[in-house]
């Protein structure tokens, strides 16, 4: 009778936790380096520093923490217990261990491209490669069949093909193994990343999730089935016209186009289901969610105008580029993180210490796991931090930017309270 | 179908349970619609629940009718009591209660 409840095929707490708490110090670790290289963003010198922190919270933040957050929503999203959790546990170790041979190699002053990018590589690689066994393997069991599911399974590919353009992109700068320009592999590895891994395992997952969320049904599942055939023409097109026709800029021209129908039709999604939603009041979680996808709508605005700027807007070259990044990774894609953990990790927490104890005794709600306060401050000092940071960047205010920077610091730390006070939760503080 | 009128009896194991909160929407599970029917027989000292979850895929949903099930256990102590999981008809937000309603707000 209660075949595929997702509580018996809920991971073990020990799979889940640890993805949270390496992905929570590295955020913090890695905006306290900004802290000591705030130059870089108004200079746009891509030093060792500049790419250690990049390769800090795209790999050791935003894809630690989604890992982690996606080992336990797989169960909820397709309704099927995780393949493996060995392999989760050996992926983490690989992508770790990857992480920090790479990033210690970025930050050897005697910056150059050495032995510790290719082991480095290789191990993030080999993680990225177990990470997919491990979805595929476990989307393969599902007996529903849906779209969500299979945006996260086309995700996982793009992955794959994301990591295998970067290692190429590496070997080929060491040994020029083909005579393919460099910006042509980094186009093409980016659209991959961007809008192939990160944008469709977003949509996966957040289609599914807010509806649940806020309680709405009937959503308009064919706007997503029409976003699911128009991204991925539009990442084909990308490749096709950085392979063989030289960024030509009317096909530039319609890739982008493509991509921006696909990207809005998600976002005209979410708000059908933000306007339908039953549950008026939004919790922390859903606030900071709402504000993660509301910088997507800013990080699409820049992205335009980064296209568009034939020299058209004053600013110092490269600027637009960096402001781009910084919406995009520290404002959409670690605000939606930073609301989403409040929306996953309390549970698989709550069920650890809890489960046994309903209806026997008075026990808390998952909700009670953490401190409120904090999380409202955070959010706020999050923010803040982003505009201080695009102004800053904006109108070339070095103190501003700095502001920024410390505010985020703020935001991480306020974040890691949490989130370290959740994982080593004491059962006795609140029975 | 679903159950709309309730004895007295029925009642009384409507208004415990409304005790039990969904975890995390925080409104109890008979405002949110998610008790189906109560069958309670003082002759044969039984006690039935058919009740269903907001999705399939709910992160909490065995845990929830455990609550259930220890909650009636312990007030219904001398009743067999059981507690069926059904998905016929599948639930929607059109049968959460007005209060639940109010609640979400």
């Amino acid at each position: 009778m209660q075949a595929g409840l997702s509580t018996k095929n809920a991971p073990s707490i020990w799979v889940v936790a640890p993805h949270f708490l390496v992905g929570t110090l590295v955020f913090l670790i890695a905006t306290i380096m900004l802290a000591f290289n705030q130059d870089a963003l108004l200079t746009y010198h891509i030093n060792g520093p500049v790419l250690a922190i990049v390769h800090l919270l795209i790999l050791g933040w935003i894809t630690t923490v989604i890992f982690g957050a996606l080992y336990q929503l797989i169960p909820v999203i397709m309704e099927v217990k995780l393949f493996s959790e060995r392999l989760a546990y050996i992926t983490l170790v690989s992508l770790l261990s990857g992480l920090i041979i790479m990033v210690l190699s970025f930050l050897d002053f005697r910056f150059q491209l050495t032995l510790g990018f290719e082991i480095g590589g290789s191990l993030v690689f080999i993680a990225m490669v177990l990470f997919a066994v491990n979805t595929l393997k476990s989307a393969a069991k599902a007996e529903k069949k849906s779209i969500h599911g299979l945006f996260i399974q086309t995700s996982v590919i793009y992955l794959i093909l994301t990591v295998l353009m970067g290692l190429f992109i590496l070997f080929n700068l060491s040994y020029n193994v083909l005579p393919i320009p460099h910006t042509t592999l980094l186009v093409v590895h980016s659209a991959l990343g961007l809008v192939g891994w990160f944008m469709m395992l977003i949509i996966g997952v957040a289609s599914k999730l807010m509806p649940m969320f806020l309680i709405v049904h009937k959503t308009k599942l064919a706007w997503l089935k029409m976003a699911f055939w128009i991204l991925n023409a539009g990442i084909l097109m990308v490749t096709i016209n950085a392979f063989f026709f030289s960024f030509n800029f009317y096909l530039n021209l319609i890739s982008l186009l493509t991509i921006l129908t696909g990207l809005s039709l998600f976002l005209r999604f979410n708000l059908d289901v933000f306007t339908r939603r039953l549950r008026r009041r939004l919790d922390i979680g859903m606030k900071l969610s709402v504000v993660g996808l509301s910088l997507l709508t800013l990080s699409i605005i820049a992205f335009i105008l980064l296209f568009f700027n034939n020299g058209a807007i004053p600013l110092p070259g490269g600027r637009m580029e960096i402001i781009f990044g910084v919406l995009l990774l520290y404002g959409f894609f670690s605000g939606l993180i930073l609301g989403q953990t409040y929306k996953t990790l309390p549970f698989i927490i709550w069920l650890f210490h809890y489960q046994s104890m309903v209806g026997k005794a008075k026990v808390p709600m998952p909700a009670d796991l953490y401190k409120h306060k904090l999380a409202e401050f955070h959010l706020y000092t999050f923010i803040a931090s982003l505009v201080a940071l695009t102004t800053g960047l904006a109108f070339s205010i070095e103190w501003l930017v700095m502001i920024g920077i410390l505010l985020m610091v703020i935001t991480a730390t306020l974040y890691s309270l949490n989130t370290i006070g959740m994982i080593f939760h004491n059962k006795k503080q609140l029975t | 179908m679903i159950q709309k009128t309730f004895n007295a009896e029925e009642t009384k194991v409507r208004e415990l349970l409304k005790q039990i909160p969904d975890p995390e929407v925080e409104v109890n599970i008979v405002d949110l619609g998610l008790i189906y029917h109560i069958r309670k027989d003082d002759t044969a000292k039984t006690l039935e629940i058919d009740m269903t979850l907001s999705t399939p895929g709910c992160p909490v949903g065995d845990t929830i009718i455990q609550h259930v099930q220890n909650l009636l256990d312990i007030n219904y102590a001398d009743f067999s009591v059981s507690v069926n999981l059904i998905w016929e008809p599948e639930w929607t937000p059109d049968f959460i209660t007005p209060e639940g309603r109010e609640q979400l707000y």
